[in-house]
Parts: C-alpha cells; structure tokens; sequence
C-alpha cells in the first residue's frame, strides 16, 4: 500500500519511510524530527535577534564610554593647564615687576612669598637662584639658602626658557614637589642670568585631579617620559612609583584604548602642554555599568523564558500533531481494510452466483430425472426392489434439495437484494424471531430471556431481511450451546445443562438502537472471531447440521445494507454475544437521503 | 374437460423432456422445444398451449424476448419463467412483459403443478 500521506511531506520524516521501525517507533520519528524542526524555526531567528541586540546595544554603550573618557581626559587637562598657566603668569609678573636686587632682598622675598601663598594653592616657597646655581634668597618653610642646584636638571632648563615646569622629584626637601621657574638675564650685579623659582607641593596635583573625578572614572593620574608617576594613583602606587605608559600621543592629541578583560575600562592619554607629564585617565567601560549588565538580564531572562514556553508549545504542538496524524492514518487503514473486506465478500459473492446459476440447470436435470424415475416406480406396483428403489431415489432428491437450499442462499448472498423499507419496531421483530424458535430452544433445554427497553425508536429497514438477521444469529446461538451439551463427556451433567440466551434491546444516545444477543456456549477463539463472517467458513461439523458457511455472511451483507453494523465478542468456556447496531430513523436522516 | 397443454422452452433438453414427461404422468399434455424458434413454429401450428415453461438463458433468442413473442402471438398464453439464472430483477421485468410467475431450478414438482393450475386458470 502506497504512503502517500505526511511521510512524503518533508525529508525531514526520513524515518517514516524505513520499513524495519515499528510503526510506534516511526511515529516518534516523525514527532522527534517535528519537533527539532520547529525548534529551530522559532528559536534560531530569536537567537539571531538577541544576538544582533546584544552586540548593538554593546557598541552603543562602547562609543558612549569612549566619548566619555575624551571628555573626561580634555576636562582634566583644561583643569591641571589653568592651575599651571595661572601659576606661571604669577612667576612671570613678579619676574617682570620686580630687579634681581628687589627679589634678593629677603623681606621682600617674604613679602612676595606671603601674598603668591594666598592666591596660590599647594605653593610651598620660593627662591632666587644665581647662574652658578647658589639659592640667593629663599621665601618658605625650609632651610635652602646658599643650596647648589648647578646639578639639578630643572636649573638648566630654566635657564635655558623663559618659563619652565619642572617633573615632580624629592629634591633637598626629601618630598615630592615640582617647580615653576623662569629665569632672567641681565643685572646690576656681575651674574649673567638668573632663575626665580616656585616650588609646589605634588599633593595639590592629586587635588586638582580629584575635583574632576566622577563616579565613572576608575583612576587619574600623571606620569612622565621616564615612566615615573607624578601623581598618586588609585590602583597603581604612589607619586614617583614606576608606570610603564606605553603608547604616548602626539602634541594634543588624545589616545583612546579599550582595556582591561571585556572593555572593563577605557584608557584616554593626553600629553599636558609644556610640562613632562602626561594625563592618564582610565574611564569605566560598558562591562562595569549597571544598565551593561540590567540589560544583559533581561535580554537572557526574555530569551530563556521565550524559548521555555515555545519549547513547551512545540512539543505539545508536535505531539498533537504526530497524535492527530496517527489517527488520521489509523482510520484511513481501517477505511481501507473495511473497503478491502467488502470488496472481498463482494467478489466472492459474484463468484458464488455464478457457480450458482451453474449448478442449478444440471442440479435440476437430476432432480427431474430422480423425479421421474420415482413417478414410474411408484406406478409399477410390481417393481423389483420398489421401496429400495423409492428410498434411494427420496434420499436423492432430498440431496438435491440441500444442494438447491445451497445455491439459492449463494445467489441470496450475491444479488443485491430487493429491499422494501418500511418504519420497523425492533422489539416487534425480535417477538416474532422468538416465537420461532422458541420450541426449538425448548425442546435443546435452552431459555431465551428478553430485556427489552420500552418505547424504542422505530429504524428504517426491511422487515424480513431483519427478521433474517434475528434468525441466523439466534439460531447460531441455540446450535452453538445445544451442540456444547452434546459433546459432554457426562451423561447426567448433559441433561441437568441449561442453556440461556440473552436478548436485549437498547438507545442510549437516540442516534442508534442495539441489540445483543448472548449465549451461554463454548465461546470462541480469536482466530475464530476473525473468520465468522466469511463466506463458507462455518463451525458446525456434525453430520446432521452441517452448515453452508453463508448465514452470518449473508447477515453481515444485510447489516451493512441497512447501514447498521455487527460486531461480535466472544471467550472460549464463557459464551458469545453479537451486537448489532441500526441507525435511529428520523426525518431529517431521511432527508439527507439516509436509507 | 380437455388435459392443460403445456409447452416447455428449455435449451437443456434433458431437463425439458423429463420434465414434460412427468408432467405426462400427472395429466398434463406437455411438449418440450429447445429453443425460441422451434416454440414459435408449434405456436403457429394448431396445437396451442395454455402454459409456457420458458427458461431465461437460451442461446439464440433469449427468454425475455420470447415472451414478448408469445404475448404477441397470444396474450392468453400464461408464461412461467423457470430458470437457474434467475434474480429478481429480471422477474420484475419480466412481470412488466405480462409474466404469470417465475420459479427457480430446481423445483419442486408439487409446486410446479400447482403454479400450473393456477395459470391455467386464469
């Protein structure tokens, strides 16, 4: 039988196809692969989508923190800038409105000193310093007249510019300061040039870094050419500790650099103008941020949850679909299983009839020959061996009767028979069987009980077809257990054996009238059960009641006609019920042309 | 009172000319013809029958063709379909044609005669 259902729908059903799985296990193949199907249908763009999400939002907030580390970074070099042009345009003025002699006059050094410490924050002294490097005269906390600073690195450089910031070092004081000097030639003494010096404390660095510090900044910190921090840090030391830079901008640009595991932070380095130092400030990434990792949660708790109810729909979906097929495929067999046995009864029902119509003329000529032969016997009184002649001639013709009873079932079986329809009430019907064969059951020792429900619905259908019906199977049914008390090995249990059968008649829905009709005899086997309505298979060997095989095949064909169906149970030692089932006739099934 | 003729039409020409002479024996005037033709030219001829025994499946003319034939030649001539091929559909057609009755082979004798009688009655 060709499939020509779901298996060819989809490659996907490969196992439908394969012939050495079982049809359970071929169902759960094609449920299976269903199943991974849809999966994949449904959850692979979500994921693609989620996926596209999550790295657009990501780059969203990696531009977002990148824009904000530069302007961070440009913040906190306008910031250090200001401190440091404020502090040197202080040194330059005072360079400029004061002489060498004024500036090395100690009061008024002091003076000068006393009013740049209020303007000037972190400002720790100042001091004139000679050409040969001898601090003239000093303004400030420490001891540092007459100190030689011929071999500091700032002292030459001062002299060589106008203006100079000096690296953060620890100098004679022994803590880390830097120092603004601008130096100046000529004077009314015999030296050449000479240097005015303010030294700062590095700590007022560390204030100025703070101040611009937001919650998303990780560190700010200074740090030379020499890889020497010049501010402290949070994560990487003290003023002076070691810090290797690494890449260094050109002039003002400002150096972007994702860093850390996963974007954690990004680094922003700008060179400070006109000083050694370079800013280094390391800016939050999106990895740190709470909205970074809000959305991450709701992104997975949406993706988890979606693909948990659609998992659960497709495999309810898949289920019920495989399920539905089935069933489907179930039915359409039994369609054609049905259509198949019918078609089956109707073939060999045409055969029947043929060999019928055959049999018939020679069966005739026999009888008619045997028949002629006992009309001249029975005139010659004086025939030799008369009545054995007459006997055997009787028993012929009683053979041709069998055989002729034989064919006209056959062709009863076959023809579609003329059928009048009339409105039928069943339990009239089963009345009329019973007084039948009621003596019949008597006489077997067999009791005939009737359950018969009160006001049943009247059925269209032929009377005497349905009186036919009523018959074969009853009869069956009495045969059955009179022939189980014969074959009872004790005599005496034989004769105490009785036997019932049950009639009833039902509706429960209004839709259908049954009948059952049950005996108390052997029962059947199931390979019994498979072939009771076959033509010519019968169970009833002995020689007296021979059977053609043809009654309950003729009742099955009636049945079907009438459009009720028959069904039978049975348990070997238990007994046999046969259920037949009418539509209930009303007018509307009528109109629906429902015969 | 004259016997009851009847004229058998059956191409099994053993059953028919057992049958007439059985029906000899209980005092019917029986002929059996094997065909349609050979039934028409004792039709034609002066020995009329009041009953047609006619089989259905005859080689030639068949046995509703010959029955219309009877009819026209003599509608009062009673006609018994007797066959082994039969099915009520072709009974109720041939009933259309004016049939008396239909019987299947094999039949019992009795009640051959008495469907005979009957038909010769009418």
């Amino acid at each position: 039988m060709k499939d020509n259902s779901f298996g060819s729908l989809c490659p996907l059903f490969c196992g439908l196809h394969n012939k050495n799985l079982s049809t359970r296990e071929r169902y759960r193949c094609m449920r299976n692969s269903m199943l991974i199907a849809m999966l994949a249908i449904t959850l692979i763009p979500m994921a693609i989508i989620s996926g596209i999400n999550f790295v657009q939002y990501r780059q969203l907030l990696q531009n977002e923190s990148y824009a904000n580390a530069r302007w961070s970074a440009e913040s906190a070099r306008a910031t250090i800038n200001a401190y440091l042009e404020k502090m040197e345009a202080a040194i330059t003025v005072v360079l400029g409105s004061y002489t060498f002699e004024e500036l090395t006059d100690q009061q008024q050094l002091d003076q000068i000193f006393r009013q740049l410490k209020e303007e000037h924050q972190g400002l720790v002294d100042i001091g004139v310093i000679g050409s040969d490097g001898i601090q003239i005269t000093y303004a400030g906390p420490y001891k540092l007249v007459g100190k030689n600073y011929n071999d500091s690195i700032w002292f030459h450089k001062a002299l060589t510019r106008k203006i100079y910031v000096s690296e953060v070092f620890t100098g004679f004081r022994n803590f880390p300061h830097f120092v603004v000097a601008a130096s100046k030639k000529g004077s009314a003494s015999s030296q050449d040039s000479w240097v005015l010096r303010a030294s700062i404390d590095s700590e007022t660095l560390d204030h100025f870094l703070a101040s611009v510090n937001t919650g998303a900044l990780e560190d700010i910190f200074l740090v030379n050419d020499s890889n020497k921090l010049q501010s402290s840090s949070r994560y990487h030391g003290t003023v002076l500790e070691d810090f290797k830079l690494g890449n260094k901008p050109k002039q003002d640009d400002i150096l972007i650099s994702g860093e850390g595991s996963n974007g954690s932070f990004y680094r922003a380095i700008s060179r400070i103008p006109h000083t050694p130092w370079f800013l280094v400030l390391d800016h939050q990434g999106y990895a740190k941020r709470e909205d970074w990792h809000s959305f991450k949660r709701g992104l997975m708790l949406t993706l988890i949850s979606c693909s948990l109810v659609l998992g659960c729909i497709i495999i309810w979906l898949s289920a019920f679909i495989a399920g539905k097929l089935r069933e489907a495929d179930e039915m359409r067999e039994a369609m054609l299983s049905e259509t198949e046995h019918t078609n089956k009864l109707a073939s060999i029902g045409r055969l029947a009839a043929g060999v019928a119509h055959e049999i018939n003329n020679p069966l005739a000529i026999i009888g008619e020959k045997a028949g002629l032969m006992q009309d001249l016997i029975e005139v010659d009184r004086d025939f030799r061996n008369r009545e054995k002649f007459l006997g055997q001639l009787s028993s012929l013709q009683d053979a041709v009767k069998r055989a002729r009873t034989i064919t006209h079932r056959l062709l009863g079986f076959a023809r579609r028979m003329e059928t009048s329809l009339t409105l039928v009430h069943l339990n009239d019907i089963i009345r009329e069987v019973i007084s039948f064969l009621e003596k019949e059951a008597a006489y077997h020792n067999i009791h005939i009980l009737l359950q018969l429900q009160k006001e049943l619905p009247v059925i269209r259908a032929d009377h005497g077809q349905l009186q036919q019906v009523l018959l074969n199977v009853i009869n069956n049914a009495i045969d059955a257990i009179s022939n189980a008390m014969v074959t009872t090995n004790n005599a005496m249990e034989a004769i105490n054996n009785e036997g019932e059968i049950h009639i009833t008649s039902s509706c429960d829905d209004n839709k259908t009238v049954m009948i059952a009709i049950s005996d108390t005899g052997p029962g059947m086997s199931t390979e019994t059960m498979k072939n009771i309505f076959e033509p010519f298979f019968t169970t009833k060997g002995n020689e007296e009641k021979k059977g053609t095989g043809l009654g309950l095949s003729i009742t099955y064909g009636i049945v079907q006609k009438l459009g009720g169906k028959i069904e039978v149970n049975s348990e070997v030692g238990i007994g046999t019920t046969f259920i037949i089932t009418f539509p209930v006739y009303s007018e509307r099934s009528e109109g629906n042309g429902h015969n | 009172m004259d016997t009851i003729k009847i004229l058998i039409v059956d191409d099994e020409t053993e059953f028919g000319s057992t049958l007439a002479e059985r029906l000899e024996l209980r005092g019917f005037t029986a002929k059996a013809v094997s065909g349609a033709e050979e039934a028409l030219t004792i039709l034609s001829s002066d020995w009329q029958p009041q009953v047609v025994l006619l089989d259905l499946m005859m080689p030639g003319i068949d046995g509703l063709t010959t029955l219309d034939l009877i009819k026209k030649h003599d509608p009062r001539i009673q006609v018994i379909i007797l066959t082994g091929h039969g099915s009520t559909e072709s009974g109720i057609i041939g009933m259309r044609h004016g049939l008396f009755d239909y019987l299947m082979k094999p039949v019992d004798i009795g009640e051959l005669v008495s469907k005979i009688k009957e038909a010769s009655a009418v």
